[in-house]
């Protein structure tokens, strides 16, 4: 089988993570849901990317599985120079606490801390001290120099979500992965957060990885990448956010049966996050 | 409404399981109590039976205790045979207490109940006991044993058996002719000993003097119904007696051996409590936090319409499903308690099978235990659940932690006065009241803090949390175990429960124990004790003969050897009845021997019809040194002059008469011996020539003076094995409800485990986190536990300095790090299943969202 190849700027020596001929199978015989399929993918250091896609597009399985939170189920994954592949438990977790920072729509953050400690958590848990230099200035960037010793429930979303992003940032990791970082919050709180990712890879060269459905925060990303039936299928340099729309656009005729020259009839594709493992965990 | 909640119930049926298992050990304990108790009072019941198989009517004397039971004399006896209907007659003459020698060792065999029967040389006319070899006694010298005591005396006809004679209080030899057993084959009815004299001898030695009996049992001829000779028989009763059916008088007899067991009955009853009041709790706590899962469920059911009420019974439905569960495998349970509890003792005591009783009050108990606790602790959940607004299946509706404020004043109404009434009773000088006041403020004080223990949750959690809290994994496990208050302190309130009641035990008998040494060692003079070991209240009719103090003189090295006797048994003073009794014994020698200090007239040597008394008791009966008042003793009423009276001591108080009063006790038994030695003497090889001379004596122990504080603290020792013991039933129930609030906090924090994973915890960080909290819960519970137990076990023994029964109070700071370890180690044990649930969580399962 073969997908397509992206055409991948700036790819080799300057990547934070890749992916290479990624497959994630779901289940077996009947039951048997492709996620990914084949996907082949570098993100550049310093770079802001984001994936989008419709629900059910792969393009939350794909952060997951590059993020090391999910195992692959073929192809070779790194993060920086570290192979992700049969990496056991203990490996991934070092790998999460060194290179990797995560923020997530929502539980973002533990109740039982303050937001300063929340932040410090990743440092605290791996037995580093934070900079207190750089400690400051990511205070200073997302705003929260007067509500550090707040905990969650004293925080609106858009506080609590700009903790979130500061904990992802003291840590300077070799990527953040966000999902859906705003999905939660107004357009004004979202904008907030977008800005502030932005100016962490503009100023301080973070790379960022994020999953979003939403065209206005893809423009802040310097590199979008388009997401169906577990396939790139397109991307996208220097977005706007009518670009995105207009890809959109076309990517949902692509997708439409008719323009599906290779899908097995009776398949179909998993939704966003896969429901019906998590469900089964929480019992 | 109702399938809605069974089929609920089925999907939690695994987080139910553990407040099931609470119900069955509290039921498993009650019902085993109740089964065992009905169990061996049948077998008891079948065994009297036996022993009256052909007896249709027992005359026997109304006070057997008496210092002098009334006696049938030859006439008496035989107009009672005499009367019409009567078949048969079989005389008893008989004592307790004859207890042979073993030929082999010459030590006295032991055995629960050892009898001496006078035999008339005839075949037993009620065909009981059967002649198997040579025949019965038929001289002074000789006697029938059962196969039973030839056996464990090791003994065969025609041997010498030395066999001690309670009456004459020293023992003899016989000559074995015959070997005796049951109908029906059997050596023994319940392992008994029994040896037969010939009749006058036994009648000289148990009574006095030849032609006297102490009852009969009767046989009826065919035709005529027990009932109707017990009738005619009782009109021509001599006074003192009373006449019985056979069965009235098995049931009689089983009644009173049957409260010899009684004492298992009552330990099983008390775990019963603890685990059904430790229970309570961990069910309020896993329908607290079931129904909190459910509020979406619960919401839902309301906006499509259920009443508050429904929603309410949907939870209590569910509770009572629960306890029957419960209560069914609890009663299973409990037979088999009973089943293993009758063997253990069946095996010790050979008595006839009657298979376990299950009686039906049993099994309504049962239930009714298992019911009434899960609802109770079910009540408060349900109605939680009932005010869960419909609104919620919407959106998360934000239920604030409710105030501790209203709790903690309820609690503090109960405490305060509380540690008012233990402060009072423990420093105000009340006498025996004091402990009244004490227990009524101990159980105000209790209430009072586990009201309090959610305020205190916080605080002692962080404060103990900051010792094992290093490391973010640690400081993590420290914030949840303070995060939510209420539910640390009703889990630990199990802890709490048991700590408390065994800090409060141990600190009592070590203070207790900690007195007697220091008096011991410091004040007296005495090295070697003598000891009667008593199954009834003392009279001097157990213990050894004070002549044989005179062989104990004689040793080289001792001093001193002094005789106390003691008669518990219907003494009184001034017209008061007294309890602790009266000591006899030379006042003057004790004076040498113990630290009598006098506060009034003095302390020497009585003569007759003379005491001298403690200061509580001359307080209490209003007497002082010149004084005149009549005494009580052993049925005889003389005046007596106080000559002294004695400041009180742990060791020595009472009231304490001279030696000439011995001929008034029942029995002429010295109950104690203290024997004092020259300077420099090794006491050990006395100790060794004194139980040569005791060995007559059965039951007469020997020892030096710290084997006498041994033994004086032996009963509190175990006490304090038993409340251990219910300390072990509290923490296993108390593990299993830290493991379910463990378990179902877990679930209700996969997203913030799956968070802590995602930036980077490894699974040992996670297990870690578990454990300290899990650790934090344990150790809060004994902490607080530990503080009211000591607190309130020093009130207690502060009151008993104030009636001179203690001198210190001693904290048992060994026994105390022990339950704290104990505490840790369970903790760390309920920790084990949640903490590899937490850790086998899925990371990204866990952050996942819905």
């Amino acid at each position: 089988m073969t997908s397509p190849v992206i055409d991948t700027p700036a790819a080799g020596a300057g990547a934070a993570a890749r992916a290479a001929d990624l497959w994630k199978v779901y289940g077996s015989g009947e039951a048997q849901v492709i996620a990914l399929r084949g996907v082949s993918v570098e993100l550049e250091r310093g770079r802001f990317t984001a994936i989008m896609g419709p629900s059910g597009s792969g393009k939350s399985t794909l952060m997951h599985c590059m993020a090391g939170l999910d195992s692959a189920t073929r192809g070779h994954l790194t993060i920086g120079d570290t192979a992700l592949n049969g990496l056991g438990d203990a490996g991934l977790t070092r790998l999460r606490r060194e290179k990797v920072g995560f923020i997530f729509q929502q539980f973002n953050l533990l109740p039982t801390l303050t937001a300063e400690e929340n932040i410090l958590l990743p440092l605290a848990i791996a037995g580093r001290k934070a900079d207190p230099q750089w400690f400051q200035t990511v205070i200073d960037t997302v705003g929260l120099g007067d509500r550090l010793g707040h905990r969650p429930n004293q925080l609106s979303g858009g506080q609590q979500q700009r903790v979130a992003c500061a904990r992802a940032l003291v840590s300077q990791p070799e990527v953040i992965f966000a999902d859906e970082p705003t999905g939660n919050l107004d357009s004004r709180s979202g904008a907030e957060i977008l800005s502030f990712l932005r100016r962490s890879v503009t100023e301080h060269g973070q790379t960022i990885v994020m999953v979003t459905h939403d065209a206005n925060a893809a423009s802040y990303a310097d590199r979008v990448i388009f997401l169906a039936d577990g396939q790139i299928v397109d991307e996208l340099l220097e977005p706007t956010a009518d670009a995105v729309l207009d890809r959109i656009k076309r990517l949902d005729v692509m997708s439409s049966p008719t323009a599906r020259p290779d899908g097995p009839p009776g398949q179909r594709t998993v939704e966003d996050s896969p429901s019906a493992t998590a469900t089964g965990a929480t019992e | 409404m109702i399938k809605a909640s069974l089929r609920g119930l089925l999907q939690r049926k695994l987080r139910l399981s553990l407040a099931v298992f609470a119900i069955v050990l509290s039921v498993a304990f009650l019902a085993g109590s109740l089964v065992l108790s009905d169990t061996l009072n049948a077998r008891f019941t079948a065994l009297f039976s036996t022993i009256n198989q052909n007896v249709s009517v027992v005359v026997q004397a109304k006070d057997p205790q008496a210092v002098e039971p009334a006696r049938l004399t030859d006439a008496q006896l035989r107009a009672l045979s005499e009367v019409d209907g009567v078949r048969a007659v079989s005389p008893d003459v008989s004592a307790q207490g004859v207890i042979p020698f073993r030929a082999t060792d010459g030590e006295p065999v032991s055995a629960d109940a050892a009898l001496g029967f006078g035999v008339d040389g005839n075949d037993d006319p009620l065909g009981l006991v059967e002649l198997r070899e040579g025949r019965w006694p038929t001289a002074e010298g000789e006697v029938a044993i059962t196969a039973h005591t030839a056996e464990l005396a090791k003994v065969k006809r025609g041997e010498q058996l030395k066999v001690y004679l309670p009456v004459l209080n020293e023992p003899r030899t016989f000559t074995v002719v015959g070997v005796a057993g049951y109908s029906g084959g059997r050596d023994s009815l319940a392992g008994e000993v029994v040896v037969m004299f010939q009749q006058s001898f036994a009648q000289q030695t148990f009574y006095g003097a030849t032609g006297l009996y102490g009852g009969a049992s009767f046989a009826a001829e065919e035709g005529v119904s027990d009932d109707a000779l017990k009738q005619r028989i009782a009109a021509q009763l001599p006074d003192g007696f009373k006449a019985l059916t056979g069965q009235e008088s098995s049931e009689e007899q089983s009644a009173q051996v049957g409260v010899l067991f009684d004492v298992f009955k009552y330990i099983l009853i008390g775990f019963a409590v603890v685990a059904g009041v430790v229970g309570i709790f961990l069910i309020f706590n896993t329908f607290n936090i079931i129904v909190a899962q459910r509020t979406r469920e619960l919401a839902l059911l309301r906006a499509l319409g259920a009443g508050w009420g429904q929603v309410a019974g949907s939870v209590l439905l569910e509770a009572l499903v629960v306890s029957l569960v419960g209560a069914t495998v609890g009663l299973a349970a409990g037979i088999g308690v009973a089943a293993a509890g009758e063997a253990a003792i069946t095996s010790e005591v050979a008595l006839p099978s009657a298979g376990l009783v299950v009686a039906p009050l049993t099994v309504i108990l049962a239930y009714l235990l298992g019911v009434v606790v899960t609802l109770v602790a079910a009540f408060v959940p349900a109605v939680r659940a009932s005010s869960v607004p419909p609104v919620a299946a919407m959106r998360d509706v934000v239920r604030p932690d409710k105030s501790l404020t209203a709790l903690s004043i309820v609690g503090a109404v109960f405490a305060l006065p509380g540690v008012g009434l233990v402060l009072f009773g423990a420093f105000a000088d009340l006498g025996g009241t004091a402990f009244l006041v004490l227990l009524g403020g101990a159980v105000l004080v209790f209430i009072g803090a586990l009201l309090l223990s959610p305020l205190l949750a916080r605080p002692i959690v962080r404060g103990l949390g900051a010792l094992v809290g290093r490391g973010s994994a640690g400081n993590l496990g420290v914030r949840n175990a303070a995060r939510n208050p209420r539910r640390t302190a009703v889990t630990a309130a199990a802890i709490i429960i048991g700590v408390t009641v065994i800090g409060m035990t141990a600190t009592v008998v070590q203070s207790f124990k900690t007195s007697l040494t220091d008096i011991m060692g410091d004040n007296i003079g005495v090295e070697v004790m003598i000891q009667a070991s008593v199954t009834a209240a003392p009279d001097g009719r157990q213990g050894f003969n004070p002549k044989a103090l005179e062989q104990v003189r004689a040793i080289p090295g001792v001093k001193e050897a002094a005789a106390w006797h003691f008669d518990a048994l219907g003494v009184s003073v001034a017209g008061q009845p007294q309890a602790f009794g009266i000591f006899a014994t030379d006042v003057g020698q004790a004076a040498r021997m113990f630290p009598i200090d006098a506060t009034d007239g003095t302390i020497r040597t009585l003569a007759a019809q003379e005491l001298v008394l403690d200061d509580n008791i001359a307080e209490t009966l209003k007497l002082k040194a010149g004084d005149r008042t009549p005494v009580v003793i052993g049925g005889v009423t003389r005046d007596y002059t106080v000559v002294g009276v004695y400041r009180a001591t742990p060791l020595i108080q009472g009231i304490l008469v001279g030696e000439p009063a011995v001929a008034d006790f029942p029995g002429p038994l010295a109950f104690q011996g203290f024997v004092s030695l020259n300077d420099g003497v090794d006491a050990a090889p006395v100790v060794t020539q004194i139980e040569t001379i005791m060995k007559d004596y059965p039951g007469v122990q020997v020892g030096d003076r710290q084997s006498y504080v041994d033994q004086a603290t032996a009963s509190y020792d175990f006490l304090l094995i038993a409340v251990q013991i219910l300390l072990l039933v509290a923490l296993v129930i108390a593990l299993l409800g830290i493991l379910n609030t463990l378990v179902l906090s877990i679930v209700e924090r996969t997203r913030e485990l799956g968070l802590v994973r995602a930036v980077g915890l490894s699974r040992g960080g996670l297990v870690w986190m578990v454990t300290v909290e899990s650790v934090l819960i344990t150790v809060f519970g004994v902490f607080l536990g530990l503080a009211l137990g000591v607190g309130l076990g020093a009130a207690f023994t502060k009151a008993l300095m104030t009636l001179e029964f203690a001198t210190v109070i001693a904290i048992p700071w060994l026994e105390l790090a022990q339950y704290l370890l104990a505490a840790v180690v369970a903790g760390v044990l309920a920790a084990v299943i949640p903490a590899r649930m937490a850790a086998r969580l899925n990371v990204l399962d866990a952050i996942s969202y819905e």
